[in-house]
């Protein structure tokens, strides 16, 4: 019998394999999809969150764009309406300097008119007076509107309502000139109004240290003016020094210098005049000398000195610290009005001589080099002569405290170039100058005063000029272009903090769904290995009852059926296995049946032969003779044999059939040896042999089918005696070992060679195939020994030749090989529990 | 010995002839039934001293035969051996379960059948 191949390694084949294949087509997939899902789902989060992030952000820069561009446009039209106005205001300006100017030419003229006399003159002279604001009166008062503001008593006027207190500023009325005097053909003042009274002190006034500041030549002009010609001197007065230092908020007016608005209100302020004369003739028309008439200074001043190109429009107080502020400079372009007095030109009181106004440090050391005096170097440097921003003023004049402004070579400030340029025409207009670190709008305007010397170019009397600092003007479009940046800036820090918002939720959902993966996978899992399990225990179940039933049918129990119900291939399966089964065992039934039969049918006739051929050697048919006897032995003998051979096939069929029936009692070893023994007896001393019996006394009874196992040692026995040349010695042993007894039969016979030691035990074995020895028998009877031994549990076993230490007294040598047959017999023992026993 | 009356129950001629023909001769009387039915029907008859019976029989089977004789009052003390082809201990079994004295298998020789007579008679 072939042992069957166990299920050892198929425990996990089929579920292995679906577990696997379920892992491949769902798992994977599963894992697969969700890894792209997720990496699809953060691809796509991220896109957007950086759309929507460059969207926010090209929103915001759109809004910087817009905003910067409505600025700049704010700023620009801011810009020009307050150039505008500061431009309308300059010319304005300018016109009413003309107007006042002539105004005092027809002052000169109406004193022409006078018949000269001290009495008339003074009165004149003291209703010549005009206001002046002044400062210096009160505590300075920078809010000079203080009265409650006027409201509109219409409703309908209340639409953008703006207005204006008066300017309050304490005013002093001052008389408009310095003095008026009469003076002969010959230069000698006759009459001589000054200081609000007649003076007495007349002086010669054809020279000129008896004029004002040492510095007038009027006189010379006078000679050749025609009736009604009028003549007008420049700006005359004495310089007034200023220091100008450098600090670390800027740069500060010195105390000791001049009058300086807000920046040294306390400081000398520039005294000048300008002076008019005109000719008086008689009734007859002979010239008998002249009037002058010297206009204080300071009501020019009050024109420029109280403007400001700002919203505050006016102050009582001018600050040149500030940048805004007007200023006058005369038809040659020197300064003639200033916030800072130090800076406009003046004379030497003490020699009369013009005070040389600022130059750069580069031409004040061309100067320093030309070997001419600071006068004569001035007066030959051509006007205008490459004035530079870059250039810085003298540190030397700066030191002198002579830092007048001459335009026509103060080099450091090309707007004085600008502006002369700009009022060639008589016209008026501004341009943009980077000055003191800040662009500042400069206007200009000519002052269409063309009396006298003024009446020699179109500039006229000079220029006004305001200053004003840009950024001033758009302050409000600034603040407006701060607060949306400041929005743009709070915009896109609200921008970053959402896109980071964004990118939490991103990463917040990535996570979930990285979890939801993983749980749906390791769900899946589950659910696919239980799928797999169910499935491969609905396929290895069946199999494994398919496989139990091949295996009971292998070891000859054929009546199996597969009890399994489903329909499908496997349930076809089973049904084949149950049909072929079925099949197989009807075969074997009616072989067993077959065998069954044919010795039943065979045990007929042979017991008829039996009873005829006994009945004739025993007498019972009469007498017959000895060769008729010998013949007759010879008949019984092949009976004898045919039943054996019937018995043996019988016997044989139903171990193979495993339908040996064992009736198992209770025996001792002993009794079977001995019975063995008993029948042997007969047979072994006709063989001549020496049966010795070595059973151990304390044998334990075993559970055996008594008969059958007296069979198998018959037959062992039988064999020792066959196969055992004459005389030989047969030993029988029965001895404990263990939980077994063993039954052994040991012969000095012929002995079986290696080979065949396996091969004796199965069926129809020809002895004659080892030994010459010609015994006679079925070749069955090791065989049924065999299964009869192996349905008791037991085995039987062959060993030649025997060694000689074995038995010792059993002789060996020669042909004298010796065989041990040994059987073994557990004393526990199932029926068919050694399933390869034939 | 003479007169024992002797009843063989089987149905193959060359086997009940020679019996019939053996016995007869050694002074026993005997009488043949070839099937079941035909069995009993000569026991009740003729109540002999002892049965020879097959199994293998038409029409009623010998452990049969056997059994119903057994019930009887009249054939119940009847010694009956089965002779019989059947040789497994299970069929060997039933025929003495079914009452036989002794179960003998097939083959066995004239003298062997003799001497279970023989002993039976003596009982």
């Amino acid at each position: 019998m072939v042992p069957f191949p166990l299920q050892k390694h198929k425990k996990f084949g089929i579920l292995g394999k679906l577990l696997i294949s379920f892992l491949f087509l769902a798992i994977i997939p599963l894992l697969v999809l969700g890894y792209i899902a997720q990496k699809n789902l953060i691809r796509m989060g991220s896109a957007a969150m950086h759309r929507a992030e460059k969207m926010g952000l090209q929103n915001l820069r759109s809004a910087e764009q817009i905003g910067k561009e409505a600025i700049e446009d704010s700023v620009a039209e801011l810009d020009r309406k307050s150039t505008e106005a500061i431009e309308l205001r300059t010319y304005e300006l300018a016109q009413r300097v003309a107007d006042f100017l002539y105004a005092r030419d027809k002052d000169t003229l109406v004193l022409t008119a006078l018949e000269p006399d001290p009495q008339k003159y003074l009165q004149v002279y003291q209703s010549w007076q005009r206001d002046v604001i002044t400062p210096g009166t009160r505590p300075l008062q920078p809010e000079a509107r203080t009265s409650p503001p006027v409201v509109s008593e219409n409703p309908e006027n209340r639409q953008s309502w703006r207005h204006l207190s008066p300017y309050n500023f304490p005013r002093a009325t001052i008389p408009l000139y310095k003095e008026i005097s009469f003076v002969d053909l010959n230069g000698r003042e006759k009459i001589k109004i000054a200081a609000g009274r007649i003076s007495s002190q007349l002086t010669d006034i054809s020279q000129s240290e008896n004029t004002f500041c040492k510095a007038e030549n009027y006189f010379i002009h006078l000679k050749n003016l025609k009736k009604g010609e009028i003549y007008v001197s420049r700006v005359i007065g004495a310089y007034v020094k200023g220091w100008l230092e450098q600090t670390a908020d800027g740069l500060r007016v010195n105390p000791k210098s001049a009058y300086a608005g807000k920046e040294n209100p306390a400081g000398r302020r520039f005294d000048g005049i300008i002076r008019w004369a005109a000719p008086v003739f008689e009734q007859s028309g002979r010239k008998i000398g002249y009037v002058t008439l010297a206009l204080d200074h300071i009501h020019l001043m009050e024109f420029t000195d109280h403007v400001v190109p700002t919203e505050q429009r006016f102050t009582d107080l001018s600050d040149g610290a500030s940048g805004n502020y007007a200023f006058m400079w005369d038809d040659q372009g020197k300064c003639i009005s200033h916030a800072r007095d130090f800076f406009i030109c003046g004379y030497d009181p003490e020699t009369g001589r013009e005070v040389p106004g600022w130059l750069s440090e580069k031409t004040y050391n061309e100067y320093q080099q030309s070997g001419l005096s600071l006068e004569e170097f001035v007066k030959q440097l051509p006007p205008f002569r490459a004035f530079s921003l870059q250039k810085k003023g003298s540190p030397e004049q700066m030191q002198a405290g002579t830092i007048g402004l001459d335009g026509r070579i103060l080099d450091t400030a090309p707007q004085c170039q600008g502006w002369h340029n700009g009022t060639e025409d008589g016209g008026s207009g501004s341009f943009l100058i980077y000055w003191s670190g800040l662009w500042k709008l400069t206007t200009y305007a000519a002052i269409p005063y063309y009396t006298g010397i003024y009446g020699k170019s179109k500039r006229g009397f000079g220029y006004v000029t305001i200053g004003a600092n840009v950024d001033d003007f758009h302050k409000a479009a600034i603040a407006t272009k701060q607060t949306i940046e400041a929005h743009i800036q709070e915009q896109g820090e609200n921008i970053r903090a959402e896109t980071n918002q964004t990118q939490r939720i991103i990463n917040d959902s990535s996570r979930h769904t990285q979890w939801a993966i993983i749980i749906v996978v390791t769900l899946a899992a589950l659910v696919v290995s239980g799928a797999a399990i169910y499935i491969s225990l609905q396929i290895t179940r069946p199999l494994k009852k398919l496989t139990a039933g091949a295996l009971a049918m292998s070891q000859g129990m054929l009546d199996q059926t597969i009890d399994i119900e489903s329909q499908d291939e496997v349930g076809q399966l089973a049904q084949s296995f149950n049909t072929m089964a079925a099949a197989i065992s009807k075969v074997d039934h009616m072989k067993s049946e077959f065998v069954t039969i044919a010795s039943h049918e065979l045990r007929t006739p042979i017991q008829a032969m039996l009873l005829s051929i006994s009945g004739l050697l025993e007498g019972y048919s009469g007498q017959i003779d000895t060769e008729a006897r010998e013949d007759l032995e010879l008949a019984r003998e092949g009976i004898d044999r045919l039943m054996r051979l019937v018995n043996d096939l019988l016997d044989l069929s139903r171990i193979e059939a495993h339908k040996i029936e064992l009736h198992r009692t209770l025996t001792s070893g002993r009794e079977i040896a001995d019975q063995a023994l008993d029948e042997m007896k007969s047979l072994a001393a006709a063989h001549h042999h020496r049966l010795i019996s070595r059973v151990s006394p304390d044998l334990p009874e075993v559970e055996v089918d008594r008969d059958r196992l007296v069979q198998v040692m018959i037959n062992l026995v039988s064999n020792a005696i066959k196969y055992t040349p004459k005389g030989g010695d047969i030993i029988v042993t029965a001895e404990p070992q263990g939980d077994a007894v063993v039954f052994s039969v040991a012969d000095n016979g012929y002995g079986i060679p290696a080979w065949a030691q396996e091969e004796i035990f199965k069926k129809f074995f020809q002895a004659d195939s080892i030994t010459s020895q010609k015994v006679g028998g079925t070749g069955l009877g090791l065989t049924i020994s065999k299964g009869i031994v192996a349905e008791h549990g037991g085995t039987i076993h062959c060993l030649s030749p025997l060694p000689p230490d074995q038995f010792p007294d059993l002789p060996l040598g020669g042909e004298r090989q010796g065989t041990l047959f040994a059987v073994y017999l557990p004393l526990q023992s199932a029926p068919g529990s050694n399933p390869n026993s034939l | 010995m003479a007169g024992t009356k002797i009843l063989v129950v089987d149905d193959e001629a060359s086997i009940y002839t020679y019996l019939q023909k053996k016995l007869s001769k050694l002074g026993y009387t005997v009488f043949v039934a070839i099937d079941g039915e035909a069995a009993l029907q000569q026991a009740f008859q003729h109540l002999p001293d002892m049965v020879l019976l097959d199994v293998k029989l038409p029409k009623l089977n010998g452990y049969e035969v056997c059994k119903r004789l057994k019930a009887q009052e009249r054939t119940k003390g009847i010694p009956i051996l089965i002779l019989s082809a059947k040789t497994q201990s299970r069929e060997i079994q039933e025929g003495l379960q079914a009452g036989a004295h002794k179960y003998l298998c097939k083959p066995i020789s004239f003298p062997d059948i003799l001497k279970e007579i023989k002993a039976l008679e003596e009982v």
